[in-house]
């Protein structure tokens, strides 16, 4: 291949690695210490009593459950851009592939800490793990928070690995580049990496297998996180399409993220050679499919509902289109229809400022839903007498906000120390695919063998 | 660790080399071709090399299975505490367990055989040339026998514009 | 033949007196959570008095219906425990374990009913109201579910003592504190295995009906409905 090209790359693509400006630092620190102020605000919650949430009878769950569910959600889009296109040979993946894997493993990380901060004694948590204990008991498999602990362990440990291996040679590369303390550690990053043939067939297939396995994992997953939901008697819970309706909003709220992500990297590290507009014209063609496909199960869900005409489904019905959560219901609707619909199927709308303003709305509208599936149908249940409200408290909301800015860190953090598009496999773009047509068919156009 | 090796900037070329090496007696295994990336146009790279890969993917995967359906079935017998009128041993829910451990055990088998058969994290240093991260491509032969280093020298230079190393 | 305790509600003779949530308290340590927290919905009353009007004044008529745990034999609070905290006994009771319980609420909000509770802080009990505390039942700390449980270490005690005598459980032997304190006998308590016992005669009665049986809880409370005027 072109050595100035492939030096280009190289060089283009370690730079934010390798030139750091002090916007960096102040980033960081702010990010920080939004971060730490989180961590500090989990602490006192602990130790004053899980009351100073706004948790009451009957709504049990609220904040920290929605933010579960948005932020495992969130990590569908690493699986769908890496795993997915993939294997469907999509070149104009090559750039965007780590980008993408990165939003999932920490999304994962993020989302998995909230089942730990929503129990009321979070120093137990160790006990959905099965393991032999003396208290000769083991966790109770028909739970779905137990299936929770294993789908999204087996999730977790998938699309890390499924980050890191790609990345062994891009460490080779940044220790070839560089010298002092950076080639030490990337050094040992490398594993001793040397790029022989067959140690990059064997990446290859193991990456193809990776995927493969990867995607019906992660679909596993969130139809189980909708389990924790339909699997429970509560009106308008128990529904047989949670399912699919969750894998379709994770996979639309992922899109979001991701394109605000790519938009970021292009913006602040300068990437424009490599994140083209043509990426987010595609990608907003996807999120605009999503957008059409929440919204067909939005319909079909409250069709459902509103025909079959069950006393405690409407009423709770009722209360989010006309009652207490209407304002709440109808700004969802905007926000994740109306707004990506508009901006995205218009071609002339759909550029990258188009496409970030229609993921942010999208990010907004889809926490919202989350919210608008926990708190509602919690609070009209069965018995009217129990019918409460909530309101949330201040432990509550710092918590989510410090969840944004851990995601931010920790995705700035990582752009500085790991190339955040993968070179090697950029590179391998440059050049054609092989020829999978066998020779004498190439002599044969069909166009010339029918005139 | 000694080797004779040549780097070049064009995949033609080294096509040739590694032609010539073998042309000149060397067997697969001694030819060591090292890129910063993988070339799959060319026959060099063993494209088509099968790939136990799969089978030990599937393995993996029957193992996680096992494991699951004995952990569940297990767990539930030996300790069984009824709950709301459902069986003691519940397959609906022990589906969902034995699913995920059996993605988990396809995963991790595919990643430990990657490491051993790649050899990474690698014990003793490697051959290795910092321009291979500039793009070049390197072909040689780790250790080779001191009579065939001539002819081995031979078939790298005529394999095209050279860039020959002895280490 | 193992006992299978149920309950019966005559709600023709509850008047609403709420003796019955008093004597809960009292029976089972219950803390009083105060007026603040009671606001924000979070009293703890294992059996409380629903109250419903009908109509408009004058002509308002007035309901009262006390709900307890109702020990559903399918109980969807069950299976969701991912700890085993809430699980069947073998007298069909729906146990809490305290011990084993890490407070997802998974089971609470499983409850069609309602009637499980979170221990939103560490209860107070500022002396010498620290005297009046039940030696038999454990006093939960902050971060557990709890809820009625038949008072369940009265039948345990009772069941003691008549293993210890060597004689069989009566009908009546057993009474929970609601049962014992109610007034207006609205609430009677026993063994649903005898056919003889008084709640399984008024389980059987035209009268009777069950709390939300459509959704296939299978609950052992019966409520016998109102057919005076009030």
């Amino acid at each position: 291949m072109n050595q100035a090209l492939a030096q280009r790359l190289s060089d283009d693509l370690l730079r934010p690695m390798l030139h750091t400006s002090w916007r960096f630092y102040a980033l960081v620190a702010c990010l920080g210490a939004i971060v730490a102020m989180g961590i500090g605000t989990w602490f006192y919650q602990m130790y004053m009593g899980f009351g100073m949430t706004g948790i009451n009878m009957p709504i049990y769950w609220a904040f920290y459950i929605t933010n579960f569910v948005f932020w495992i959600g969130i990590s569908h889009a690493g699986t769908l851009i890496s795993a997915i296109l993939r294997l469907v040979n999509a070149g104009w993946r090559r750039p965007v592939t780590r980008c993408a894997e990165v939003i999932t493993v920490f999304a994962l990380m993020i989302g998995a800490m909230f089942p730990i901060i929503h129990l009321g004694r979070p120093w137990l948590f160790f006990w959905l793990m099965p393991y032999p204990s003396n208290r000769m008991i083991w966790p109770n498999f028909r739970s779905p928070l137990v299936w929770d602990f294993f789908a999204i362990s087996t999730y977790l440990t998938g699309s890390v690995l499924f980050l890191l291996l790609p990345m062994i040679p891009d460490f080779a590369l940044v220790r070839d580049k560089t010298t002092g303390w950076r080639r030490r550690i990337y050094g040992k990053l490398a594993l001793g990496w040397q790029g022989t043939t067959k140690q990059w067939h064997r990446l290859e297939s193991a990456m193809q297998i990776m995927a493969i396995a990867i995607i019906p994992v992660a679909v596993s997953v969130h139809t189980i996180v909708s389990f924790d939901f339909s699997m429970a008697p509560v009106p308008m819970w128990h529904s047989t399409m949670f399912g699919p309706y969750f894998v379709a909003g994770a996979i639309f709220s992922g899109i979001a993220a991701l394109i605000i992500a790519m938009a970021a990297l292009r913006k602040f590290l300068h990437m424009e050679e490599y994140l083209h507009p043509i990426h987010f014209q595609n990608l907003g063609k996807l999120l605009l499919m999503m957008c059409l496909l929440w919204a067909y199960f939005i319909f079909a869900e409250r069709l459902t509902t509103w025909y079959g005409n069950e006393q405690s489904e409407m009423e709770v019905f009722r209360v989010t289109q006309r009652g207490s959560f209407a304002p709440l219901y109808w700004t969802m609707i905007v926000c994740n229809f109306v707004v990506p619909f508009v901006l995205l199927s218009l071609k002339k709308l759909r550029t990258v400022a188009g496409c970030v303003t229609a993921s942010f709305s999208v990010l907004v509208g889809m926490w919202l839903e989350r919210f608008l599936i926990v708190v509602p149908s919690l609070s009209h249940k069965y018995l009217p007498y129990t019918w409460g409200h909530y309101r949330p408290r201040p432990v509550e909301i710092m918590i989510t906000v410090s969840t944004f800015a851990a995601m931010t860190l920790l995705y700035t953090l990582f752009a500085k120390l790991v190339p955040i598009i993968s070179v090697w496999e950029l590179k391998v773009g440059e050049h054609p695919f092989p020829q999978e047509s066998p020779a004498d068919v190439r002599q044969h156009p069909l166009w010339k063998a029918h005139p | 660790m000694k080797a004779v090796y040549a780097l070049y900037a064009e995949p033609d070329d080294v096509q040739r080399a590694v032609d010539n090496l073998r042309a000149a007696g060397l067997t697969e295994p001694e030819i060591v071709v090292i890129s910063s990336e993988p070339i799959e146009e060319y026959e060099f790279s063993r494209r088509d090399a099968a790939t136990w890969l799969y089978w030990i993917a599937g393995g993996g995967g029957v193992i996680g299975l096992l494991f699951g359906t004995w952990l569940t079935r297990m767990t539930e017998l030996a300790w069984p505490l009824p709950t709301g009128n459902m069986p003691i041993v519940a397959w609906w829910p022990n589906l969902i367990v034995i699913f995920e451990l059996t993605m988990l055990g396809g995963i991790l088998a595919t990643v430990i055989t990657l490491f051993i058969t790649a050899k990474i994290p690698a014990g003793e240093p490697k051959l290795y040339d910092p321009d291979v991260a500039d793009g070049k491509i390197l072909v040689g032969v780790e250790n080779p026998r001191d009579a065939s280093v001539a002819a081995i020298e031979q078939a790298l230079r005529s394999g095209g514009v050279a860039d020959l190393k002895r280490r | 033949m193992p006992h299978r305790w149920g309950m019966a509600v005559d709600l023709d003779r509850c008047t609403g007196c709420g003796a019955c949530v008093t004597a809960c308290h009292a029976e089972n340590n219950i803390p009083t959570v105060g007026p603040d927290q009671a606001a924000r919905g979070r009293a703890m009353h294992w059996i409380r008095v629903e109250r419903y009007w009908e109509g408009e004044f004058p002509d308002a008529h007035l309901k009262f219906r006390p709900v307890m745990c109702q020990q559903c034999d399918a109980a969807p609070c069950e299976p969701v425990c991912p700890t085993y905290a809430s699980h069947h006994t073998e007298e069909g009771l729906n146990a809490q374990v305290y011990n084993r319980c890490i407070g997802t609420r998974y089971c609470a909000n499983a409850c069609p009913y309602n009637v499980r509770f979170f221990d939103f802080f560490n209860p107070q009990w500022p002396k010498p109201l620290h005297l009046q505390l039940n030696p038999d039942v454990s006093v939960r700390e902050v971060g557990v579910m709890e809820k009625c449980t038949f008072c369940v270490q009265r039948i345990n005690a009772v069941e003691i003592d008549a293993k210890a005598a060597k004689r069989e459980l009566e009908d009546g032997d057993v009474k929970p504190a609601c049962v014992q304190s109610c007034s207006a006998k609205a609430l009677v308590f026993g063994d649903l295995n005898d056919p003889e016992s008084v709640v399984s005669r008024l389980s059987r009665s035209p009268r009777g009906a069950k709390l939300l049986d459509d959704l296939g809880t299978l609950p052992k409370v019966t409520y016998l409905s109102k057919q005076t005027q009030a």
